[in-house]
């Protein structure tokens, strides 16, 4: 792609949170505008967790933070169990914003320094108090046993401990408020390697015995599909392929995925190492490509990829998207 | 066993290399006895977590601590002790011989300076080349690191350019003195993974081209899989394992090393996989106990691990592992069961009757 295109939107009773032809934009000076966001859908069922993957500049933490309104919506919309939140303001948005939590990638910076851990992770509680019913002391406790934070150091404040401990500490917070959705914007990629595994185990741990949906937005493709799904490849605000995560590792069919793949250390077995060689230069966000955003980069584009957006087309009948032209050929599989 | 005859010298060779800090705190020890070698043409590359070590160590080599930072230990290369020149003052050999790239390219370039001054400052520094030579020269050294329309480029501004292209500038830099030996310090760990895989092939080029030898410091197992001839594994301030690539990855006898490998998501792993975390986190590198400091967070620590610091066996050079009950060894099996039929590791670890570690 780098397309449009809906043919990835399920029609399922289950779907918990549905993006629609979302637009970002952000204005960049003198009339110009950062094309953030262009025009992507996806969804979400309920239990599931979708990984976002792609490189900086790709839209992924975009996408993110305009779900739960931290960046405005330009058009587009995000409807989470039925209601369209992209036109919710003021006390309908504030309702149902501890339905939709966030972790971020810097467990130290998103942690108050100057209060205690058990005062950060009580803040919504004490904050929804009302709303969310009864809470207490134990629950705290409860919490911070749950992420494996020793409840006698509650009293300690954020820079007593370690990015990994933070992290956790991250988790209780956002866990605090009894969310059904929880968004991972690179939650592990701060961390030591020895510490990621811990809390990507916890992740998971959290996630069934809370559950949780999970929207997990990575740039490290090995954690991504240790954790996801389904999955979602994105390349300069649009989407480029989407399914399954087995099916998309195992057969991968946009030409951006593959170069993902193949550019890793360890490359993926189901591509060839020169498929990894495009060009370093990322176009510009304000002035993005015509046709598809991807083919300066393309070693398969064609004049038709210039001028023409492709827009996502289902592989087989099978829980796999591509919105390219061009596509890898992969053998028509049915499920 | 005898060194054979014919063995070249190594370029650099490191002794006994120890680095503290004093803080209000106490003295950190950064670095505990590090000791390698490293032959002309090869690449090693040192791999630990924040605090191991790593960056110190390559920072000691280069000349580049504070003048708080407490030194000793032998650094030689090619006959010269580098401490003494480091001491002598002298201005030809560091960034000459021996060159750095460092992490992030935007906090090593001069944000007011336009690349291809900033390349020809060097040349006109270190060899004397007048002002229009040394542009010349910029021009001709962005080409072979692979700079698009290099022409215009030794015009542009640092912030001018992407973090890839900002990073390929550094390292035309770091290439200016032809040097022998080239440290990269996570030359890759601020880019993007297609931007990476452009970088380190660069750098492997340049390697094989020039005949340089590299000291490649990463916190990724995979850049060092895929990139080191030999391997240099560093935990709270200590090599604690060195190998071949090859061996290290695939017949390691340090339960760190294996820890670490088994801890990392693979792209090949099936969906779901579930990780095997190394329990803990880093050692205290103030006041550390005369002990294996991975012992407290290792599934085969035994009392001796708790008694004083293992020493880093065998020769150098060869596969060298600083364990008292190695991975893959009957010692190392003998530790694991006991462990495992206690519940419980010397150290404290409660360890799961079976199955894997953490």
């Amino acid at each position: 792609m780098a397309g449009t295109g809906h043919a990835q939107l399920r029609d399922r009773d289950d779907v918990l949170l549905r993006i629609k032809d979302l637009v970002v934009q952000f204005p960049a000076g003198r009339r110009r505008v950062v094309h953030a966001v262009s025009e992507v859908s996806f969804d979400v069922a309920e239990g599931e967790t979708l990984g976002i993957v792609g490189e900086s500049g790709c839209g992924k933490s975009t996408v993110a933070r305009a779900i739960i309104r931290l960046v405005d919506i330009t058009a587009g919309e995000v409807v989470y169990e039925g209601r369209d939140l992209a036109g919710l303001e003021g006390e309908d948005l504030r309702k149902v914003r501890p339905r939709l939590q966030m972790i971020f990638q810097d467990p130290i910076s998103s942690l108050n320094p100057r209060r205690r851990v058990r005062d950060v992770i009580a803040e919504g509680l004490a904050v929804w108090g009302d709303d969310i019913g009864s809470w207490s002391r134990d629950r705290i406790d409860e919490l911070m046993d749950a992420v494996g934070v020793e409840a006698r150091y509650g009293a300690r404040r954020p820079h007593e401990f370690s990015g990994g401990q933070c992290q956790r500490i991250g988790i209780a917070r956002a866990l605090a408020l009894d969310p059904k959705v929880l968004i991972c914007d690179e939650p592990v990629s701060a961390l030591d390697v020895s510490i990621q595994a811990q809390i990507l185990n916890l992740l998971k741990d959290m996630k069934r015995r809370y559950g949780l949906t999970v929207l997990f937005i990575s740039h490290d493709l090995s954690v991504v599909k240790n954790v996801s799904d389904r999955i979602v490849v994105m390349y300069l605000g649009k989407v480029c392929e989407i399914g399954s995560t087995a099916e998309i590792y195992s057969h991968p069919a946009h030409p951006y995925t593959r170069a993902l793949l193949a550019s890793i250390p360890e490359p993926a077995p189901t591509v060839d190492a020169e498929e990894g060689d495009i060009g370093d230069e990322l176009p510009s966000a304000t002035d993005p490509p015509s046709g598809c955003r991807f083919h300066t980069r393309c070693p398969r584009a064609t004049d038709v990829c210039r001028d023409v957006e492709p827009v996502t087309e289902q592989i087989g009948d099978i829980d796999h998207f591509v919105a390219c032209h061009h596509p890898v050929a992969v053998e028509v599989r049915t499920g | 066993m005898v060194e054979q005859a014919s063995a070249p010298a190594p370029l650099l060779s490191v002794r006994d290399l120890h680095v503290r800090f004093p803080t209000e705190r106490g003295a950190v020890n950064a670095v505990n006895g590090v000791s390698f070698d490293l032959y002309e043409g090869k690449t090693l590359a040192i791999v630990g977590e924040s605090g191991s070590g790593k960056s110190v160590t390559a920072k000691t080599l280069m000349n580049l601590l504070p003048r708080t930072a407490q030194v000793s230990g032998e650094v030689t290369y090619d006959g010269q002790d580098v401490r003494a020149l480091a001491a002598a003052g002298t201005k030809h050999f560091f960034g000459v011989q021996m060159t750095m790239v460092f992490q992030d390219p935007m906090t090593s370039l001069n944000p007011v300076k336009r690349v291809g001054e900033q390349i020809a400052e060097t040349l006109r520094y270190h060899l004397g080349r007048s002002r229009s030579e040394a542009l010349e020269e910029a021009e001709e050294l962005l080409e072979v690191v692979g700079m698009p329309e290099p022409a215009r480029r030794v015009s542009q501004y640092p912030h001018e350019l992407s973090g890839g292209l900002r990073q390929r500038v550094v390292i035309a830099m770091a290439l200016a003195c032809q040097p022998r030996l080239l440290i990269a310090d996570e030359p890759t760990t601020a880019v993007d993974v297609t931007v990476q895989k452009h970088l380190l092939d660069l750098l492997d080029r340049l390697r094989r081209d020039r005949g340089m030898s590299m000291i490649l410091i990463t916190h990724d197992l995979g850049v060092a899989h895929g990139r080191a001839d030999d391997v240099a594994v560093m935990y709270a301030g200590r090599v604690v394992e060195t190998a071949d690539a090859r061996t290290l990855f695939f017949d390691m006898r340090h339960p760190y090393t294996e820890a670490l490998l088994r801890s990392i998501p693979r792209i090949d792993d099936p969906v779901h996989h579930r990780l095997d975390p190394i329990p803990g986190r880093p050692p205290e590198l103030i006041d550390p106990p005369e002990a294996c400091a991975f012992a407290p967070r290792c599934i085969y620590a035994q009392g001796d691990c708790l008694g004083g610091v293992p020493e880093l066996s065998g020769l150098v050079g060869l596969h060298r592992f600083a364990c008292l009950h190695p991975t893959g060894t009957e010692r190392g099996m003998a530790a694991m069961s006991a462990n495992r039929a206690a519940g419980v590791t010397a150290a404290g670890l409660p360890v799961a009757d079976s199955g894997g570690g953490g």
